[in-house]
């Protein structure tokens, strides 16, 4: 079963086009990570995913359930709200720049979410939050407020705060690059771990180690289409396409 | 020894200091209720009317007495309950115009146009005239500071609404809060009360803002002119709020509605939980400005027969005397200073996290 499934998917910022036609299929359990040079449409797919940003055509499945479908900027078939609201929860989302919760403590941001959208009592909310703040190694943290922590901090903080809404499948918008080169390396950690208890990822990166590492397929798109998709190995020490070769020479 | 002068003046001056407040705030609170516990004894030993006469000089009673027959009324002490010092002024017009001839001072009456008494005699007299004419203690200042924190509280909650659907991308909500906010900050607010005090009245039939109270109450007409007043202050002073509120909350940043989106939060969540609680923090400062402003536009009820400070300030300069506007100000500096200490108390409440 796969957990998302895109077809044609495209997406236009007025005469812009973003996203052209991006077929992708994320099965349960895969790491994808997503690179290319900036402009690509990585993020704004990622973004079209959870709902952020609408698509302009495409098919999008959420564990083979039809979820959107529309043609040119026309809804032609959604699932119902309610239906909708429980498929968009499946999916946790880091963002670049952590977007916490800055009035909240780090443990209220762990909690708010499942607290007032799933309806969950502190007393469950609690036990789980902790968990995920000792996972993340920031459990000393919790009463903090998050403009006290570090860039990196912050960011496992906002991992903590995706996970505790239990989801299927985690989006990772470049989650590393608005930080200190030092601090890199602690998210990474986290989201290795992630990635080894099995949890479905598809990431936006620009962490050629950590995709070559840690990833089961590494996407390459540039110009709103997927250039290549294939195995790491395969994309970092035998691209086929020619954008691809280009890419990877100016990075490496 | 002038230095010595020198330090007590500086300190009298930095208490008023409204920034230092923050540090000194324990010591003026501990100083402002001994004023008023030996004020309270004081007022509690004021002399009668009768006293007072009786301790009067022969020469001053038979003055009095002359000037009572001269003005054909009769002569009126009233108390001043402001100072810890009994006061008493004469009335001898009856109306409404106050001699100052006569100071009663410390359970007894002296001239007041010889001397330190003119001068100081007046100057309390003004004050305590200013403070309620003995309609009732601190009238115009309860009257103003009444006013302002219903009408901006109010007003507050209003505007929040009002933003929140100026911002709506729905035309069938943003429409009518534009057209609102653009009305009432479009128009005189002495015109609203106008409209709210007269007009409203005119369409209903049969509806007063008196005949909201009791027929037998003597305060009736006033507290209906006070409801008129503070509805209209709760329109206007919303329109205004309302473009703070917005300005607020289209500070904070995107990522924020993304981050609780992504969560899964509704709308309303998101502004309840998210986007209100941190633009509540922004909005003090300029709310403050509006609650100094609004304190000062107060002075418009006059329009509708109620007294504020200004007002009463200003009715008693006609009768001659500027010096009347120097307490006026000092009330009003006590009030805007003790508000925006509140409001500063507020915002470090608001800003824990940041």
């Amino acid at each position: 079963m796969s957990m998302i499934r895109t077809e044609h998917v495209s997406k236009k910022f007025g005469h812009l086009e973003v996203l052209k036609d991006i077929n992708l299929t994320v099965e349960n359990g895969e790491v994808i990570c997503i690179i290319g040079p900036s402009g690509a449409g990585k993020s704004t797919f990622l973004r079209s995913l959870n709902q952020l940003e609408t698509i302009t055509g495409g098919q999008i499945f959420i564990e083979d359930e039809l979820f959107l479908h529309r043609e040119h900027d026309k809804t032609v078939h959604s699932v119902d709200k309610a239906r909708q609201k429980q498929l968009l929860l499946e999916m946790g989302m880091v963002f670049q720049h952590f977007n916490l919760f800055p009035h909240k403590t780090v443990m209220e941001n762990l909690m708010l979410a499942p607290m007032t959208v799933k309806g969950m009592s502190k007393d469950e909310v609690e036990p789980l939050a902790a968990k995920l703040l000792s996972d993340v190694g920031l459990s000393d943290k919790a009463d903090q407020y998050p403009s006290k922590l570090s860039g990196g901090q912050k960011q496992r903080v906002a991992i903590a705060r995706a996970l505790a809404m239990q989801p299927k499948i985690m989006l990772f918008d470049e989650p590393t690059s608005a930080l200190d080169p030092e601090l890199v390396g602690e998210v990474l950690n986290v989201m290795r771990r992630l990635a080894e208890e099995g949890m479905t990822m598809l990431c936006v990166t620009h962490e050629m180690g950590f995709a070559r590492e840690v990833a089961d397929r590494v996407v390459f798109m540039a110009d709103g289409i997927i250039m290549e998709d294939s195995s790491p190995e395969e994309i970092f020490n035998n691209p086929q396409n020619a954008r691809t070769k280009q890419f990877l020479q100016s990075i490496l | 020894m002038k230095s010595k002068a020198l330090k007590i003046l500086k300190s009298i001056v930095s208490a008023f200091d409204v920034r230092r407040w923050e540090k000194k705030s324990k010591i003026i609170a501990v100083t402002l209720i001994a004023l008023f516990a030996v004020a309270t004894v004081f007022a509690a030993i004021k002399p009668s009317e009768q006293e007072l006469m009786d301790k009067a000089s022969p020469q001053i009673r038979q003055e009095l007495i002359k000037d009572e027959t001269r003005s054909r009324r009769h002569v009126v002490i009233t108390y001043n309950d402001l100072y810890f010092i009994n006061y008493a002024s004469f009335t001898t017009s009856g109306v409404n115009s106050i001699s100052e001839k006569y100071v009663g001072f410390a359970g007894g009456v002296y001239h007041a146009d010889e001397g330190a008494w003119n001068i100081t005699g007046q100057f309390i007299n003004y004050t305590y005239r200013m403070l309620g004419c003995g309609q009732s203690m601190l009238y115009g200042a309860k009257l103003t500071i009444v006013l302002t924190t219903i009408s901006i509280g109010l007003g507050l909650i209003l505007s929040i609404l009002l933003a929140l659907g100026k911002i709506s991308k729905n035309p069938l909500i943003s429409l009518p809060c534009r057209a609102y906010i653009f009305f009432f900050r479009g128009t005189p607010l002495m015109i609203q009360i106008f409209c709210i005090y007269l007009a409203i009245p005119g369409i209903f039939e049969g509806f007063s803002w008196r005949s909201l109270f009791d027929s037998d109450d003597p305060e009736g007409v006033f507290k209906g002119a006070f409801v008129a007043a503070i509805i209209a202050f709760t329109l206007n002073s919303a329109a205004y709020c309302a473009e703070i509120v917005r300005a607020a909350v289209q500070s904070i940043d995107k990522g924020q509605y993304e981050a609780a989106k992504a969560l899964g939060m509704t709308y309303g969540q998101t502004m309840r939980k998210i986007i209100i609680p941190q633009s509540a923090r922004r909005m003090i400062p300029p709310v403050c400005n509006e609650f100094v402003m609004v304190l000062k536009d107060a002075s418009l009820v006059f329009v509708i027969g109620l007294m504020d400070i200004t007002t009463i300030s200003k009715t008693i300069s006609a009768s001659g005397s500027y010096l009347v506007f120097i307490p006026a100000m000092v009330i009003y500096l006590i009030i805007t200073a003790f508000f925006t200490y509140i409001f500063g108390k507020i915002e470090k409440k608001f800003s824990v996290y940041e």
